[in-house]
């Protein structure tokens, strides 16, 4: 799942959850789903790093 | 052509002649072709068989001698100014009583701006009807690239733009920076195998980024094998090379063209601060929601119950009503009714009479009045 996929799945739930037309049973479900995806998209944000890397193979690019 | 050599023993000995006669030999096997250069030191005699001048290379400064017959060069009238760049058709020869290497033209031609920009056009057009340029091989960017590429040149400016414009919208950014020759013969190839090279290692998106140049400097981004590596890359690619007025074929390409390289950087990550608004507004309404859900369900419940209090009191009610209606559906069915207004009911023996012949004279009955009764004789029947 991408984090686009992630975030979209839950705006919708959102959307269902405040339209009020879920019975308990599916609000709770939808509610337990939209905190997973809500702490899968927490996650990708807090583990990207903020590395800026340089390929090494300066060499071999140069190669004509 | 056999060349002689002298013995001195065990060591084989060339003339000077002997020499450059093999050289010039060998070098007579090699191919005709194209050479490009700026003409310079042109030397021309009407005494001369031959006209002759040196074309540069004016990337790197190498040389190349050039002689060309001068019945031909002056046929061809190119009045050549210094520094004017030519395409040279011809083959390498050894001057061989001096053993000079050079070029032997058979043909010449002006290559200047127009014809750059002519063959530019040629190009373009044959990709475009490839369909390479088509609107709909634009891929869309990933929203959160979890590794940006950047190909770009070892000059600071596009390179720290990009970056400076990443990591200032989305600090966390990772990207991998592939340095490669942006500029000259070597561009080109540099840069496709720089894509390649970012493909391999693993990015979601890549920036191939250039400042502003001259109109040549920027000629390797409309070279043929850059601008479909650049269609055909697996990743989405944005375009930032030269100015705004600069289209190099590998802008159009591109699945993103952006004016500058800061343009580009902002447009390959997210805006940090926005995203994390939007996921917690996100979390916030779920919360919100559920808390919603539950209470118009309790709320429901609420009623259920009351309902539920509600209902033997109401039953009771419908009965009570029920059995009055049925009293009065009784009471109005009754005889003791009708014998109010003034009727009676006859019996003889065990049954009503409702009759004349029912009877016979002189029998017995029964007279039944709203209140009391008595007995009677039938004194004739009709």
């Amino acid at each position: 799942m991408t984090f686009e996929e992630a975030q979209q799945e839950l705006e919708a739930i959102v959307q269902r959850l405040e339209g009020g037309e879920a019975r308990l049973d599916e609000a709770l479900k939808l509610w337990e789903r939209g905190e997973e995806l809500y702490r899968f998209c927490k996650e990708r944000l807090d583990t990207a790093e903020g590395k800026i890397e340089e390929l090494a193979n300066r060499a071999e690019a140069a190669k004509p | 052509m056999k060349v002689e050599a002298i013995d001195y023993g065990d060591r084989k000995v060339y003339s000077v002649g002997a020499f450059n006669r093999g050289v010039a030999a060998w070098l007579a096997r090699l191919p005709t072709v194209w050479v490009e250069g700026e003409v310079t030191e042109l030397r021309r005699s009407d005494r001369w068989a031959s006209v002759f001048f040196t074309l540069k290379d004016p990337q790197d400064g190498s040389c190349l001698g050039v002689s060309m017959a001068r019945g031909q060069f002056d046929a061809l009238r190119l009045e050549l100014a210094d520094g004017a760049r030519v395409h040279a058709y011809g083959r390498p020869e050894l001057f061989e009583a001096r053993g000079e290497f050079r070029l032997r033209a058979l043909s010449l031609e002006r290559f200047g701006l127009g014809e750059h920009l002519a063959a530019l056009e040629r190009l373009k057009a044959k990709l475009a009807a490839e369909g390479l340029f088509a609107a709909e091989r634009k891929r869309p960017l990933p929203l959160l690239p979890a590794r940006v590429g950047l190909v770009t040149g070892n000059d600071a400016a596009a390179k720290r733009d990009v970056l400076t414009a990443v990591t200032t919208r989305f600090p966390p950014a990772n990207v991998l920076v592939a340095e490669t020759y942006v500029q000259g013969p070597r561009a080109a190839g540099a840069v496709v195998e720089a894509l390649r090279a970012l493909c391999r290692a693993g990015v979601d998106v890549i920036v191939v980024a250039r400042g502003g140049g001259s109109f040549e400097d920027l000629l390797p981004f409309s070279d043929e094998r850059l601008v479909r590596a650049i269609a055909d890359c697996p990743v989405p690619v944005v375009s930032a090379v030269g100015h705004e007025q600069d289209t190099p074929l590998c802008d159009l390409a591109a699945d993103v063209r952006a004016s500058t390289p800061s343009v580009a950087g902002r447009l390959v990550v997210p805006d940090l601060a926005q995203l994390l608004e939007r996921l917690e507004r996100s979390r916030a309404g779920l919360e919100r929601g559920t808390r919603l859900s539950l209470e118009r369900e309790r709320g429901n419940l609420d009623g259920t119950r009351e309902r539920l209090a509600r209902a033997p009191r109401l039953l009771l009610e419908r009965r009570r009503a029920k059995l009055e209606h049925s009293a009065g559906r009784l009471r109005a069915l009754s005889p003791k009714a009708t014998l109010e207004r003034g009727y009676a009911i006859v019996r003889a023996t065990d049954r009503i009479i409702r009759a004349g012949k029912a009877v016979e004279p002189g029998e017995r009955v029964e007279v039944e009045l709203a209140e009391g009764g008595f007995g009677a004789r039938v004194e004739e029947t009709r």
